[in-house]
């Protein structure tokens, strides 16, 4: 238990949780067929409102996070509209450059420190130990260290958000907001023909993607201590997109398990440092030639939770067939 | 200045048409972008490198080794990255993904062959300089200028001529009825990846002649305008393909010179985006040719 | 909902368990393969890229360090055991790093990480669990400041530049400069503010400030508007790479003012990549491999025998980094008490490295002697 405890791993569980975070962003998105890479892009202006609002106004974490997310979302907004017209790669290539363009800005900026980057940001887990030891436990409780008891409280807050967010996409796709996602990714002229006003719901989709993108880049930004505009580069917004293309797009498991495989396998290849890189590429060609619409689909979903469901009564909750998605 | 900022521009658009023409090539006939696409050229650059300074050889017999090795990389990838993809339904995005993958294996083969040092050609291909007046330029701008829009021209008469550019053509047109009308689109598919691969691996040989700098991760940045003038010129469009890289080329060397060089990324893309705006199926695209 | 999150719940313990397993494992060997007997061996862990875009200045410090570890271990005293690991240039590679060599692999002290990106990023981490740090490429400023635990023995370049520009302006009378910058390097941008700093304060004028990007390999644009500019004389700040293609492209181009470096010029490098161009180069630096020193010459020689190459900066702050680790830890007589360590390290004074006499002033930066060294026929001279 002690072992599990360690710091070490502590931090790579809020790093899962950060990225899970960034799967149920681009799932968002993904869930109207659009794919949007701009999410580094949402993800950096999260990061830096939040570090600045708590740097340089002493705003107060709690508030400047999704004073981050709302930035994200206002940023998406203006890009948005002539966003919506486009459609698959010309989207995609627009929103990687959208992701450029903004990483140049931050370079540039006064404000954003250049490549300097923003240092000394106030840590979660620093400010909940600095609480600690004012209620006099900065020994730390039982066996457990100060330091482990605040990375502990900062991944329970982590995951009850992290919670919250899965809910709400589950909740999503049983709504009627969800159907009309659903439709447009299945065929988006059909579902325009069939009464859907499709330029709204893409629009509410790529405003949640961003919002719950600088969200969790907003996070990111208060669990180390630094960030620079080279965090949010062109490989960030290609491994955000692995976390749904590995685990899955089309259900919000999917997405969850990818960005906890990803997060985690760097860290398992660690001891063959020089090699890790092309067996993770390898990884990646051969998930695609024997599984490639993801690990889980409705069809994983269904089939786990025929075997390890113990209360029938939720069968009809899932028995409603959601469509195929994904061409 | 002008004239000579006009010329540096035509040169680094040069490259980029070159690049994009392997993106092109690919996208027209199979519908994906190859995301390995720049990790080829990277290769193309070290085999010429190590044909030049290892065995001797000239710059043409470097230049078609590493379009050999090319075409030999990119067989391996249409075998193993994206023929087991074609063989069942998927996601237009799995290809994304495998090619992806295949390009950071790539990156870090090389890195692990080659190591991370940048290497450059023995300096007796860098070349004098030809005073115009107007503008100067060096030997190596011209012979790149020269092989980028002769293989242009080139690939396009074959495109448009041959029978097995008709081939090509007819394949990216419509597959199944490509295959209908005796076209052995298999054969196809493979000779055009294996074609788009040998044209990056050369596009690389003279990047790498152009920099001087031979090294594992020139595939990333370059492999991205690559995919920037991609998009510019039209998805699958070779036209669109050598006017939009001439174009980036051009619009990035002047943001420099007359606006400020920090925003040099930006304003490349800042005009991709203006442009996609405007008309969302590029230049030279048509209108529902969108892409999937 | 709530089946659903039962089942999730256990799947997720289930894979985290299998993984967390496996990591353990994994770790576990490669602590086996490289231990010699417990006790007397310090474990010093090491942050450094090996792999991604900047592998080639983390491996010339992984080189360096490897070379001292190998003659360290050789004399008999203290031993030495060196935990490598990569950033990859990431920060959250570097945190994970970090947290993995002080939590797992208990090392007594960390030497790294290349980028101080990545410094600020996991220096607080050190600090907060007291574990000494030491940067040995990491010349912003601020760095130190981060807590008592961080040092350096990266010549800042607040020491090393502004030399350089008073002697290249003694020398060359310099009037009127172009500067130009690598924009998305933290450290260019860094020492560009320095140059800029410098500049002014020795009453010269600026013409134009230019920018680049690392891994670009295209810079006509700039240098075309350089040149209708006619500066007296080019600033740049920016690593090795893309310095000597500057070079070459600017002479190609007809440019032949001077040009005056950051420490990023100072490596056999950049006269390997630039050629001929390289020439009349100037770079203030406490460290060149021509210098006449036995220490220096030792160095060179060994470091070429192993690796078939000359060693640049890199290696050698790094080289002398491990030395004045392990010096420190002998003289705290211990291999794994890391507050010892601090201490000790703190108060090292007079200690005679490859980069000259060297010591750590009272904020843990280093105070070294700067040499301003300039290219002649292929190599760093000293400047007369």
């Amino acid at each position: 238990m002690d072992s599990l405890l360690n710091p070490y791993y502590l931090q790579i569980v809020m790093f899962v949780m950060i990225n899970a975070m960034l799967g149920i962003s681009i799932y968002l998105t993904l869930a109207t067929g659009q794919l949007s890479l701009g999410n580094a892009g949402f993800m950096s202006v999260g990061a830096y409102t939040s570090a600045l609002l708590t740097l340089k106004v002493g705003v107060p974490i709690f508030l400047a996070v999704p004073a981050g997310g709302i930035a994200a979302c206002l940023l998406a907004a203006v890009i948005g509209v002539p966003t919506t017209r486009m459609q698959g790669l010309y989207l995609a290539i627009a929103t990687l450059g959208f992701g450029e363009v903004v990483r140049v800005v931050a370079l540039n900026l006064k404000v954003t420190n250049g490549a300097l980057g923003l240092s000394g940001i106030p840590s979660m887990s620093v400010m909940t130990g600095k609480g600690l030891s004012e209620l006099g436990l900065g020994s730390g409780v039982g066996i457990l260290s100060a330091q482990q008891l605040s990375n502990i409280i900062v991944i329970v807050v982590l995951a009850l958000m992290l919670a919250c967010l899965v809910f709400f996409a589950l909740r999503l796709s049983k709504s009627r907001m969800g159907r009309a996602f659903a439709a447009i990714k299945a065929d988006e002229q059909a579902a325009e023909v069939s009464g859907i006003n499709t330029t709204y719901y893409k629009l509410v989709a790529f405003f949640m993607g961003a919002f719950v993108a600088g969200l969790a880049g907003a996070l990111a930004a208060h669990i180390t201590f630094y960030i620079g505009p080279q965090d949010f580069s062109y490989h960030k917004a290609v491994e955000i997109l692995l976390f749904a293309v590995l685990g899955g797009s089309n259900v919000v498991w999917g997405p969850l398990l990818g960005s906890f495989i990803l997060t985690l396998l760097p860290e398992v290849l660690r001891p063959v440092a020089e090699f890790r890189e092309m067996i993770y590429g390898a990884i990646l060609v051969i998930m695609m030639t024997f599984r490639p619409e993801g690990l889980l689909k409705e069809g994983t979903i269904r089939f786990l939770w025929a075997k390890f469901n113990w209360r029938a009564k939720a069968e009809d909750d899932n028995s409603q067939p959601e469509p195929e998605g994904g061409r | 200045m002008l004239w000579q900022q006009v010329v540096n521009g035509l040169t680094l658009g040069s490259t980029y048409a070159l690049i994009a023409l392997g993106y092109t090539l690919i996208f027209g006939v199979l519908n994906i972008v190859n995301m390995a696409h720049g990790e080829i050229f990277m290769f193309g650059a070290f085999v010429a490198l190590m044909l030049v300074t290892t065995f001797k050889v000239n710059l043409l017999v470097a230049m078609a080794g590493a379009a050999l090795a090319g075409a030999v990389l990119g067989y391996l990838l249409e075998v193993t990255a994206l023929r087991p993809l074609r063989k069942r339904a998927v996601s237009h995005m799995a290809p994304l993904i495998s090619t992806i993958g295949v390009s950071i294996f790539l990156e870090s083969l090389a890195l692990n062959l080659f190591g991370a040092q940048s290497q450059s050609f023995p300096p007796m291909f860098s070349g004098k300089l030809l005073d115009f007046g107007l503008f100067q330029i060096s030997v190596i701008q011209v012979v790149i200028l020269a092989i980028s829009v002769g293989l242009m021209l080139v690939l396009k008469f074959w495109l448009d001529r041959t029978k097995m550019g008709k081939s090509i053509r007819a394949t990216s047109e419509n597959i199944d009825t490509a295959a209908i009308l005796g076209v052995n689109t298999q054969r196809v598919i493979t000779i055009t990846v294996m074609l788009a691969s040998g044209l990056g691996a050369v596009a690389g040989v003279l990047v790498g002649l152009a920099f001087n700098a031979v090294e594992p991760t020139m595939g990333i940045p370059m492999g991205f305008k690559g995919l920037a003038v991609l998009i510019l010129g039209g998805l699958g469009n070779i036209t669109g393909a050598m006017v939009g890289g001439l174009l980036l080329g051009i619009a990035e060397v002047f943001s420099v010179a007359y606006g400020a060089s920090s925003y040099r990324e930006a304003v490349a893309f800042g005009l991709i985006m203006v442009l996609l705006f405007l008309r969302p199926q590029g230049l030279f695209g048509s209108p529902g040719n969108g892409g999937r | 909902m709530f089946v659903m999150k039962n089942v999730a719940k256990k799947v997720m313990a289930g894979l985290v368990a299998a993984a967390f397993m496996a990591v353990a494992a994994g770790c576990g060997g490669s602590q086996q393969s490289g231990g010699t007997q417990a006790g007397s061996t310090a474990k010093i862990g090491v942050v450094t890229i090996l792999s991604g875009g900047g592998a080639a200045y983390g491996e010339a410090i992984k080189q360096g360090l490897e070379l001292a570890r190998d003659e360290i271990n050789s004399k008999g005293k203290t031993k030495i055991e060196l935990v490598i690991e990569d950033s990859k240039g990431e920060k959250n590679e570097a945190i994970n790093a970090a947290n993995k060599l002080i939590h797992k692999d208990n090392v007594v002290g960390i030497i790294g990480p290349t980028l101080s990106g990545d410094m600020f990023a996991i220096g607080p981490i050190a600090n907060q669990s007291g574990v000494p740090i030491m940067g040995t490429s990491t010349t912003a400023e601020g760095i130190t400041e981060i807590g008592e635990y961080v040092f350096r023995n990266a010549l800042p370049e607040s020491l090393a530049i502004p030399q350089a520009v008073k002697k290249a302006q003694q020398k060359l009378g310099l009037k009127k400069v172009a500067i130009m910058y690598s924009n998305n390097n933290d450290w260019a941008v860094s020492s560009f503010k320095t140059f800029e700093q410098a500049v002014k304060n020795n009453g010269i004028e600026v013409l134009t400030i230019e920018t680049f990007a690392d891994k670009d390999t295209d810079f006509s644009a700039q240098l075309t508007k350089i040149a209708t500019l006619k500066p007296d004389a080019i600033m740049v700040s920016g690593l090795y790479q893309e310095a000597g293609l500057i070079l070459k492209k600017a002479r190609e181009m007809g440019i032949t003012v001077p040009f005056v470096g950051n420490n990023g010029f100072n490596s056999p490098q950049l006269v390997k990549i630039a050629g001929a161009s390289a020439e009349g180069a100037i770079v203030a630096s406490p460290w060149f491999p021509s210098k006449d020193d036995e220490k220096v010459k030792k160095f060179v020689t060994a470091y070429k025998a192993k690796y078939g190459k000359e060693p640049d900066q890199f290696a050698a702050q790094a080289y002398d980094a491990l030395y004045i680790m392990a010096d420190a830890l002998e003289k705290s007589g211990s291999t794994t008490d890391r507050a010892k360590l601090k201490n000790s390290l703190k108060i090292v004074k007079d200690f005679q490295g490859v980069t000259g006499k060297f010591a750590f002033d009272e904020k843990r930066n280093p105070a070294m002697e700067v040499t301003v060294l300039v290219v002649k026929e292929g190599n760093f001279v000293e400047l007369k």
